[in-house]
């Protein structure tokens, strides 16, 4: 049981370190900037050419071929820098590593390099507007035609679709099957005819997620990834890849705003009310808690390949703490909460985090879920309907 | 960073948890508390398994801790290898069986007289006072504060009513009584600061044991008893309670494992806190969940309840100023 990085993990964190200082402005002590697309374009291949990009990637397809700890580090140091995520982060971190397990050499060839390089943006088509939790229950249909399929539907919370060159679609190409079983993966060229992406508005105003509808859009048989019918296997591929090291990236994030919750104690001197004291130090012994439940899994990744059971609360308790944070700092406005925009407190940086945050335990697996698969598959409790 | 157990500190732990599984069923524990005893008869087995040597570190420690607290373990373990090794280590010798420690910095004064040292005055809330061979008094001399072995017999031991039957306290008085010296000034005043830090991070572990264990009964009881014809688990309302218990439960012992990997002031405090929280809520979680049966006498849970009251009752106060104090400064 050591906290402390190995000699060869210092030196890369050092090395990260001094990287982004370099690349990175110095974080403000309030609002952090926002990156337009272009920016974020050339910061993944920025990434890219420093070694960055891909750690654990198997070097034969041009990764590192590091073990999940560096990726770790990597995470950890880059949300505490504030660097964006990499633009590609849904190729990188999730659509990659699927090519990787089920692509066809043609696949690996086209894709992997490209996604490596930030040349190629991914998203994901995976949620629906009546398949958002219940995955398994996606309606998009993948028509059989003469070498290939020709798709219609909807998809929704598509994060970068709007930057995107290609979506990995999970699509029914049979109905008569059982729900899991008629499911069929692809890699969607969204230049395609027939694709359009809307911006979907939050409550926040932010458009971090997408709309993608596919009006009769033909996609060729190879473009298929895995076999027709195993999309459900490829998704859930993905989807474990998506819990990896993302929850130490949430931590790290995590322990960013709560600095900045501290200095706004500070500014509205609510720092000597022993009320406000309390509850900031509550908040922080649950980051802690999650920065070491986060240290834990990935010890037990290193070991196993797979995170352990403890990494499923950290989605769960992360979005809680969030909220908490920002909900606190409202509340140290006081009446000057009401204000937004520039007339608002840091130019409205809380308003905004209060909004948003509570959009934390919906996405990216609902807190009910969550709490479902803990009770079901760690727990051992029955299944519930 | 490897920031898991190793192999031996996993077999460390399934041996402890094998053999408190073995030793101690519901109605042994709940014998051992309606009587508020110890099971002093199993010291030399614990002697003889290793529970007192001197190659834990303060990682193991708390494994052994938290499978103690998680069995409710009833011998003084605790008092002796939390409170008073570390002196007995410091001075070089061996208890000659369950010690305590008793913190009468504030209260006790000791003379040198041709004989040796006596002890006067009064501590009260002492752990297992009533139990131990000798307890460990700090008291204060002429250049600071010392700490003393002095035997039971020695000393005025009368117990007091507390929560958890299974710690139970007693007020010592002393009155010329004779003491052996174990660490005088002025390394006794920091060796007794360790010990605080060194206990309270015990006493975490211990906590995460509580919560797991009441954590695994309501569990049980809610794959088991049924309701409307099914096991009440499957009904969400039950198994999201139970969920955010495990969370809890996880949070908490990340910290205590940190705290006795990395210990720092801010490590112990974070384990303090978020331990006796653990323990504490899911213990009022378990109870719920396993409804009126869980508001009995008969049925387990309240001793486990019990001992999370104690903890909290021992570890809740402070931690979270001593946060603040390191996030904000002074407070002013």
């Amino acid at each position: 049981m050591r906290l402390d990085d190995s000699e060869d993990q210092a030196a890369f964190r050092a090395g990260l370190k001094a990287w982004l200082a370099e690349q990175l402005p110095e974080a403000t002590p309030s609002a952090p900037r926002a990156w337009s697309a272009d920016e974020l374009r050339a910061w993944s291949k920025a990434l890219h050419a420093a070694g960055y990009a891909g750690l654990t990637w198997p070097s034969e397809h041009g990764g590192r071929g590091l073990s999940p700890s560096y990726q770790a580090i990597y995470a950890e140091e880059s949300a505490l820098a504030e660097a964006p995520d990499h633009a590609g982060v849904i190729g990188l971190g999730m659509v990659g590593p699927a090519i990787v397990h089920y692509g066809t050499d043609a696949q690996k060839a086209e894709h992997l390099p490209r996604i490596l390089s930030g040349e190629t943006i991914f998203c994901q088509g995976f949620s629906e507007p009546d398949a958002g939790s219940d995955l398994a229950s996606v309606r998009t249909r993948a028509r059989r035609v003469d070498g290939g399929y020709v798709v219609d539907g909807e998809k929704v919370w598509s994060s970068y679709a709007h930057l995107a060159d290609h979506c990995l679609l999970l699509a029914r190409t049979d109905p008569d099957a059982a729900k899991h079983r008629g499911l069929t993966c692809f890699l969607l060229d969204m230049r395609a005819p027939g694709v359009e992406v809307r911006p979907l508005r939050q409550l926040s105003g932010d458009t971090d997620f997408n709309q993608i509808l596919l009006s009769g859009v033909e996609i060729p048989d190879d473009r298929v990834l895995g076999e027709p019918g195993q999309g459900w296997r490829v998704a859930l591929t993905t989807l474990a890849h998506e819990r990896g090291t993302f929850g130490i990236t949430l931590t790290a994030r995590l322990s960013v705003q709560l600095d900045r919750l501290v200095k706004t104690a500070k500014a509205c001197g609510a720092d000597t009310d022993p009320r406000v004291r309390a509850e900031i130090a509550e908040l922080y012994v649950d980051l802690q808690g999650l920065r070491f439940t986060g240290y834990r899994a990935l010890a037990a990744m290193e070991r196993t390949g797979e995170p352990g059971p403890e990494s499923s609360i950290l989605k769960l308790r992360w979005s809680q703490a969030n909220q908490r944070v920002s909900a606190l700092a409202l509340r140290l406005l006081g009446a000057g909460a009401a204000a937004d925009g520039t007339d608002a407190f840091w130019g409205g940086y809380w308003q905004h985090q209060r909004l948003r945050s509570r959009a934390n335990s919906i996405e990216g697996g609902t807190s009910e879920i969550l709490r479902g698969i803990v009770a079901e598959r760690v727990l051992g409790l029955p299944k519930s309907r | 960073m490897d920031f898991a157990l190793t192999e031996d500190q996993t077999a460390l732990k399934v041996a402890a948890r094998t053999y408190l599984e073995d030793t101690y069923g519901f109605e042994r524990i709940a014998a051992f508390a309606d009587e508020g005893e110890n099971d002093l008869a199993a010291w030399p087995e614990l002697v003889r398994q290793g529970w007192l040597d001197p190659d834990l570190g303060l990682a193991e420690l708390v494994l052994l801790a938290e499978e103690g607290g998680r069995a409710l373990h009833p011998v003084p373990w605790f008092a002796t290898a939390g409170l008073a090794l570390p002196v007995y280590r410091a001075a070089g010798v061996e208890p000659a069986g369950p010690a305590t420690l008793a913190d009468g910095s504030g209260t006790c004064r000791a003379t040198r007289r041709d004989d040796g040292w006596r002890l006067d005055g009064a501590v009260q809330a002492v752990l297992h006072a009533d139990v131990a061979t000798e307890i460990v008094v700090a008291a204060r001399t002429p250049a600071g504060v010392a700490l003393f072995g002095v035997g039971r017999a020695a000393a005025s031991v009368s117990a007091c009513a507390g929560i958890d039957p299974l710690r139970a306290t007693s007020d010592v008085a002393l009155a010329g009584a004779e003491g052996r010296l174990l660490a005088g000034p002025p390394s006794a005043a920091p060796l007794l600061a360790a010990i605080r830090s060194r206990a309270t991070t015990l006493l975490a572990g211990e906590a995460i044991g509580v919560a797991d264990r009441a954590l695994a009964i309501a569990v049980d009881h809610a794959k088991t008893r049924s309701q409307f014809d099914r096991p009440i688990g499957s009904f969400q309302a039950v198994s999201q309670q139970l969920a955010d218990g495990y969370a809890e439960v996880e949070l908490a012992r990340s910290l205590a494992y940190r705290a006795a990997a990395a210990p720092s002031a801010e490590a112990v405090a974070c384990a303090a806190h978020a331990a006796s929280r653990a323990a504490v809520s899911v213990c009022e979680t378990a109870i719920q969940v396993c409804g009126g049966m869980g508001v009995t006498w008969e049925f387990p849970l309240h001793r486990w309840f019990r001992r999370a009251l104690w903890l909290e009752a021992e570890l809740a106060s402070g931690p979270l100023e001593a946060i603040a104090h390191s996030l904000f400064g002074e407070h002013s």
